[in-house]
């Protein structure tokens, strides 16, 4: 790309690089280079030196907690999985939006939240946005909402609160399953049908909870599905969400997209 | 989070050698420290909340498998972690910048146009000789490297926005970067 006009110019590549301004070839080039030649490191690393504080001026910006999750989880990391990360400005209980967003009763809401918001917060809340919640609607099929699930990432927890009580045969009970977007659904665990449950979850859970999963109830035997998958009828069904309190978009909510198979 | 007094510079100085150590703690409090830093360059030159996401986790597998290469006589632990989080986005945006382009909804994610220090905010020494020097190029010259630097941009896309010929942006930015080399190892 570049025909080298004098001497300067060779270490302009270098300026060139660490700026970002070359093509996908020739940064591919400089990049064998600096790997080959200690000369090409070092120029590069002067560079680095000169040019990288401008990066200071970019304003800080949280990621949601699930990255970290994700990066534990590829890792396979023992720390825990729950980084020390932001928290929202305001606490849930005064997030209105996202009462409205739930667009649900508040009494069942509330029982979530209330379990959710009381939970020990031993970080001190640093002043910057990210995902902390995320919440879903699980409607059944004739658009009653059964639960509201919301999830708090910092703590990895989610409360299930039943918004109908839905009627079960003797001998079964719900249970819970996350499906990633295009994956098989993973058991979340057994939930109540007529009273909130918490749900610790692990980080491959967390991992996956996203504005591309979706929860869904099916009914099973009391001690959950025999086989690892659900075995009885999926009852109800709910896309996940950036609460909105919390920076992240509000992703879609009701009814899933039903192109999955077994649904 | 602040990495713009000495002494913080040091502390993920040790963390990152720490890293290096396969010590976990200290990689998990080097991603509590330096995330938010790296999440906003990516989100800024990316515009896109779940690529910037990708990108964050690419760089911080990439921090934990390649930390005990960090010399810390080359570069401070920010600069490399900076450099690590900007080459893996740019990587992304020449992988697939046609699809980024045609996508409406990545300027949702704009982040800030014009940066600068937020208020009150400290800035290093680094950067401030930096500003002194960039103060120092011609305002459309110094817009340009601006620019380059916060989205990544080849000299062809920075023409095109800047509707001035190939050349004059090239030669635009070779020539600050030449009088920014002088001003700042002067």
């Amino acid at each position: 790309m570049n025909t080298p006009i004098d001497d300067g110019n060779h270490n302009l590549r270098y300026a060139e690089y660490v700026l970002g301004v070359l093509d996908a070839d020739t940064r591919a080039e400089v990049a064998r280079e600096v790997l080959a030649s200690d000369e090409a490191a070092t120029a590069v690393a002067l560079w680095q030196r000169r040019l990288i504080p401008l990066a200071e001026t970019v304003g800080d910006v949280a990621p949601a907690p699930y990255v970290w999750a994700r990066i534990h989880d590829a890792l396979q990391l023992d720390a825990p999985a729950r980084a020390p990360l932001a928290q929202p400005r305001r606490g849930l209980w005064n997030n209105l939006a996202l009462w409205h967003w739930l667009g649900i009763g508040a009494s069942a809401v509330a029982v979530a939240l209330l379990v959710v918001v009381s939970l020990p917060r031993p970080v001190p809340a640093p002043k910057v946005a990210g995902i902390a919640y995320m919440a879903s609607t699980i409607q059944q099929d004739n658009g009653t909402t059964g639960w509201t699930a919301t999830m708090d990432l910092q703590h990895a927890r989610m409360v299930v609160v039943p918004a109908t009580p839905v009627a079960f045969a003797q001998g079964r009970a719900p249970e819970l399953w996350l499906i990633p977007a295009g994956q098989k659904p993973i058991s979340v665990g057994m939930i109540a049908r007529d009273k909130p449950t918490t749900i610790a979850l692990d980080p491959a859970l967390l991992a996956r909870l996203g504005p591309t999963a979706a929860l869904a109830v099916s009914v099973e035997p009391i001690g959950g599905s025999p086989t690892g998958q659900p075995t009885g009828a999926v009852i109800a069904k709910g896309a996940i969400g950036a609460a909105p309190d919390a920076g992240g978009k509000v992703a879609m909510i009701g009814n899933v997209r039903t192109d999955r198979p077994w649904i | 989070m602040s990495v713009s007094s000495p002494a913080e510079r040091d502390e993920l100085n040790q963390l990152l050698l720490q890293t290096g150590r396969n010590d976990q703690k200290a990689f998990a409090e080097l991603y509590r420290r330096t995330s938010s830093k790296l999440f906003g360059v990516c989100l800024r030159m990316l515009r896109d909340r779940g690529e910037a996401e990708d990108v964050l986790q690419e760089t911080y597998t990439t921090v934990w498998r390649r930390a005990a290469t960090f010399d810390v006589a080359k570069a401070s632990a920010i600069t490399w972690l900076v450099t690590l989080s900007r080459n893996k986005a740019i990587d992304r945006l020449r992988q697939h910048r046609e699809e980024l382009l045609d996508d409406p909804a990545r300027f949702d994610e704009t982040v800030d146009e014009q940066p600068t220090p937020a208020a009150g905010a400290e800035t290093s020494q680094e950067y401030r000789r930096l500003q002194h020097c960039l103060d120092e190029l011609e305002p459309q010259q110094q817009r340009s490297v601006r620019e380059a630097f916060f989205t990544g941009a080849t000299y062809n896309e920075l023409a095109t926005r800047c509707k001035v010929p190939l050349g004059t942006m090239k030669s635009w930015i070779r020539r600050s970067l030449m009088q920014l080399r002088t001003c700042l190892d002067s």
